[in-house]
């Protein structure tokens, strides 16, 4: 086993080089001088060659007149800098934020954490909607209960998010005022305690959890209850049942361990999920988050930001995939994954 | 799992019920802004210039020696200044003599002195602390270059003469400027705040310089601009106590120790917090109480909405112009728009008032100059600027006799143009350039048709109507004029309208005569270079309408540097012949200016804003009704 990891390691590094040089040199083919788009506000208060001189100076201090794999190279760590260092992002510097003029890992922490907190939360309410709904409607295929979710999920599956946000939010904010309508703090609170602010912040983001849930539903209900319904139609569960074994069992023990591998995938793609942003549910209830940055990012050229966040991503998905193959191997243990 | 499902629903209904009820505070100003805070508190030029955090940074820190009025006119502080006295030197340069006044404290009490004023100009040629910002004060104080480049220990034209008293000497190339208070307008920072214990400013009579630990001043810069707290030192009517990084928001309250503006004002409202608004659902946002402030509403459609809010009870409004406008930018070295005629045949082709009118909702109107009608000088000289400037009024008869005066007269084969084709006109080699659509007949003579390639950007609802409107009307097919749609990136448009070959060869090619963009004015009204003829400057970003006329070069240098700065007069007489001769080339065609509505609470009373007087100059005088 350790010796698969390593070899997988190996790739996965091999993988991360190449897409951040793909990443990189997409990037720089789009059309955009940062230097001048950096002076262009100062240009009325500057007399030309002020003007011309500053522009000099911030190009050269950006390296932009450098050649591609040379600003890559820096950028990546892996040639030094005007200063002689090795400061890239194989040593941890992200780099620097052109539109908020702060260093990469300082500009994500903030949205980084508010991502995680949000999506932990429905995360978790949709698993634990989706697997015993999935399992339930598939106990009971062919009733009224199974088709009265099979057309609501439908439904969360077929509308776009915005469109969920939109009626949620008209419901639940406008018209009952049950919830706050965005961000994730009541505006010009001061708290007695951290958990006045925990309360708060709960609160304020309970109707986009509810949202992102609502709108994760149809997907992974139908699948639990689509390999429900396979498990259930094994040779196995009929021998179990006339062994006499009580129904809870030959659903629990017998029919959803032998659905879990293919559910497996998703659980754990959703729980990787969990660091990534929703661009739509974020920008429309005003959450600083992942997602929003991302988009901040793309609209102002950023590309140092918006290139770490990708990077940070790629690592993300290379080191998922490798954790659902070894969890292959602990869910079903007909699969061996160190070969 | 019911149970659980009711009681989380009864908790939140509950937590909901006390939310409300604090949103609903009356005196506090929940500032709703679709430009999110960055958390850059650092004053403008030093690093980033969001528009939230400048709004932020303006009301925690004043005492500028030089302020901006109600109009956009530099006038001194005399809270701040007791007086400021300049002399012009022999070698040209001119030395501006401040002393303020005693008393004047931060918002911790302590005392505000002379070198609070300097040091921040000092820092600005700093060699190694400017890196990274956008710094430019040592290319505007005598020995500021010198200073910056290693070459002198110390500011030679930045003087510390007393606890109270600093002088500024200016660079002779700058002077004279008609703005040239703006040279003083300078605002107090606290040295301790910002660059820690240590640093020391010093003048031993050469000049003032700055003495400290390099690394520990670069490390408390950083950690000064983005900290907020009740411990952040600064000198305004409000003071940052909080920021929340995560929710994006931030908490100002009323500095007591604030001796009020350049008219003596101090804020009644005791605080302000700013939060985030989406321009998708700003109008629910507001009507749930998410905030109860929007500013500067744009679009006629939300304007619309804002005023749907004010019939609903609880808001009311104040409406100013913008300053500025959008426009079609013409290229006047090539093509079609390089005549004079095609310029102004376009105008007339386009019914202004209709596209404004249409395109803000009402809420908007048009100018027919390069201003915006909240300046001052615009409202010192309306009435001439109406009698004299013209309006280019709708009139596609008038349009097609200026082509046919002009020489549009052909059709593409050298015969006399006919209807439903496309005007061609005689052209010399020079005149024709490289412009793709020329046709070259058998005996040699070029003719140019009246085709004008257009650039407008993805995702503009001006172009979308300027296309309805103009470039597929049957008023410009009828005059034998074709415009194409071009649609692009904004990044790319700008290349184009760069012409900036460092980014493809292709775009250092004159391809676009007319480009869709916008202009905003700032209160000191300064186009000098803008029409430069030098090549060189040219080649570096002036003059992008490539319009070489002397005449309009000349006015707007002698505008701003060729006037006093106490000879009002003059300025405005140089003032309206730029205008009038930059309405009579239209080197660019203004399209609408809007109408901004700012929507605030009702229990507001006295909130005036304008194009030059913002919240954080109105909110002083605004007062909470009883």
């Amino acid at each position: 086993m350790g010796k698969y990891i390593a070899k997988r390691i190996g790739y996965m590094a091999l993988v991360f080089l190449i897409v951040s040089f793909l990443m990189y040199s997409l990037y720089n083919l789009i059309p955009s001088d940062p230097a001048r788009a950096e002076l262009e506000p100062m240009k009325r208060d500057l007399k030309p060659a002020e003007y011309e001189q500053m522009y000099k100076n911030l190009r050269e201090e950006m390296g932009l007149d450098d050649p591609l794999i040379i600003r890559y190279g820096r950028w990546m760590g892996l040639v030094p800098d005007k200063h002689g260092n090795f400061d890239g992002l194989l040593e941890g510097n992200f780099g620097d934020s052109q539109f908020f003029k702060q260093k990469v890992i300082d500009v994500i922490q903030a949205p980084m954490s508010n991502t995680i907190f949000i999506n932990i939360f429905a995360t978790i309410m949709a698993l634990g909607i989706t697997i015993p709904l999935g399992i339930y409607c598939a106990v009971h295929k062919g009733r009224k209960i199974d088709n009265s979710v099979q057309i609501v999920t439908m439904l969360g599956y077929s509308l776009p998010i915005y469109i969920i946000a939109l009626i949620f939010m008209f419901f639940f904010c406008v018209f009952w005022r049950v919830f706050p309508i965005s961000g994730t703090k009541t505006a010009g609170a001061i708290y007695a305690n951290g958990m006045e602010a925990f309360t708060d912040k709960l609160y304020h983001i309970a109707l986009p959890v509810i949202v992102m849930t609502f709108a994760s539903l149809g997907g992974m209900t139908r699948y639990v209850r689509s390999a429900m319904i396979d498990a259930l139609s094994m040779d196995y569960i009929r021998t179990a049942r006339a062994k006499g074994l009580k129904e809870k069992v030959v659903i629990y023990s017998h029919a959803w361990r032998n659905a879990l591998l293919p559910i497996v995938t998703s659980i754990i793609g959703w729980f990787i999920g969990i660091f990534s942003g929703s661009v739509i549910v974020e920008n429309t209830f005003s959450l600083n988050g992942m997602g929003k940055l991302y988009w901040t990012g793309l609209n102002n050229l950023d590309f140092e930001l918006v290139l770490a966040i990708q990077m940070f991503y790629t690592v993300i998905a290379l080191a998922g995939s490798l954790i659902m193959d070894i969890s292959y191997g602990l869910v079903d243990p007909r699969v061996r994954v160190d070969k | 799992m019911k149970k659980l499902l009711a009681l989380l629903l009864a908790a939140m209904m509950l937590m909901s019920a006390a939310a409300f009820a604090e949103n609903a505070e009356k005196g506090t100003i929940i500032y709703g802004s679709t430009t999110e805070l960055g958390g850059d508190f650092a004053p403008g030029p030093w690093w980033t210039n969001g528009s939230t955090d400048k709004m932020v940074r303006d009301l925690t820190n004043d005492y500028g020696v030089a302020v901006t009025n109600q109009g956009g006119e530099y006038v001194l502080n005399p809270t701040i200044a007791e007086s400021v006295e300049s002399v012009l030197n022999n070698d040209g340069t001119k030395t501006f003599t401040v002393k303020i006044n005693e008393g004047l404290v931060y918002n911790n009490g302590e005392e505000i002195k002379a070198a609070d004023f300097v040091w921040p100009m000092v820092l600005s040629c700093h060699p190694q602390l400017t890196e990274g910002t956008k710094l430019s004060g040592f290319l505007t104080y005598e020995g500021g270059e010198e200073y910056h480049d290693g070459k002198a220990e110390f500011v030679s034209g930045l003087h510390l003469i007393d606890d109270y008293t600093y002088s500024v000497t200016i660079r002779k190339d700058k002077i004279p400027f008609y703005y040239e208070l703006s040279y003083v307008a300078d605002k107090p920072f606290s040295m301790k705040y910002w660059l820690g214990e240590t640093a020391e400013l010093h003048d031993d009579g050469e000049g003032a310089y700055l003495k400290l630990d390099l690394e520990k001043a670069k490390a408390r810069l950083e950690e000064a601009r983005f900290y907020a707290g009740p411990d952040r030192v600064s000198a305004g009517p409000y003071s940052l106590v909080e920021f929340d990084k995560a929710a994006l928001q931030a908490t100002l309250v009323k500095n007591e120790n604030y001796a009020g503006n350049f008219e003596g004002q101090k804020p009644e409202i005791e605080k302000i917090v700013v939060v985030k608004a989406e321009t998708a659902t700003w109008a629910d946002q507001i009507k749930t109480g998410a905030f109860n402030f929007y500013d500067t509403i744009v679009d006629g459609d939300q304007v619309n909405a804002a005023l749907d809010l004010v019939s609903a009870g609880g808001f009311d409004y104040v409406q100013f112009d913008r300053a500025g406008y959008g426009m079609l930018n013409f290229q006047c070295d090539f093509g079609p728009t390089q005549f004079e005629s095609v310029r102004h045949a376009v105008a007339k082709l386009l019914d202004r008032n209709e596209f404004a009118n249409t395109f803000c909702m009402g809420w908007g109107g048009v100018v027919n100059g390069p201003y915006g009608t909240g300046l001052w000088q615009y409202q010192e000289v309306e009435e001439w600027l109406d009698e004299n400037l013209d309006a280019y009024a709708y009139d596609p008869e008038a349009a097609e006799q200026l082509l046919i005066e002009d020489g549009w007269i052909y059709n593409a084969d050298g015969s006399d143009w006919t209807e439903g084709n496309i005007r061609h006109k005689k052209v010399t080699p020079e005149e024709a350039g490289t412009y793709v659509h020329n046709v070259t007949l058998a005996d040699g003579t070029i003719l140019m048709p009246l085709i004008i390639e257009w650039s407008s950007s993805d995702g503009n609802t001006v172009s979308e109507l300027l296309n309805v409107m103009l470039a597929q009307g049957e008023q410009t097919k009828a005059v034998g004029m074709q415009i194409n749609q071009n649609v692009m990136t904004f990044t790319e448009l700008l290349n184009y309208y760069y012409r900036d070959a460092s980014q493809g060869d292709k775009y250092a090619v004159p391809t676009y005569g007319m480009f869709n963009l916008a202009v905003g004015f700032v209160p000191a009204y300064d186009q000098s270079y803008q029409w430069t003829t030098d090549p060189e400057l040219v080649a570096q970003g002036y003059n992008l309408p490539r319009l070489y006329d002397d005449v309009l070069d000349w006015l707007s240098m002698k505008m701003v540097y060729g006037v006093d700065s106490d000879d009002t007069v003059t300025y405005l007489t140089f003032w309206k012949q730029y205008i009038s001769r930059w309405n009579e080339l239209l080197p660019e065609l203004p399209l609408y200016s809007n109408v901004y509505v700012t929507l605030y609470p009702d229990w507001l009373e006295g909130y005036e804003q304008d194009s030059f007087w913002n919240f954080e100059q109105a909110i002083l005088y605004a007062t909470v009704a009883e």
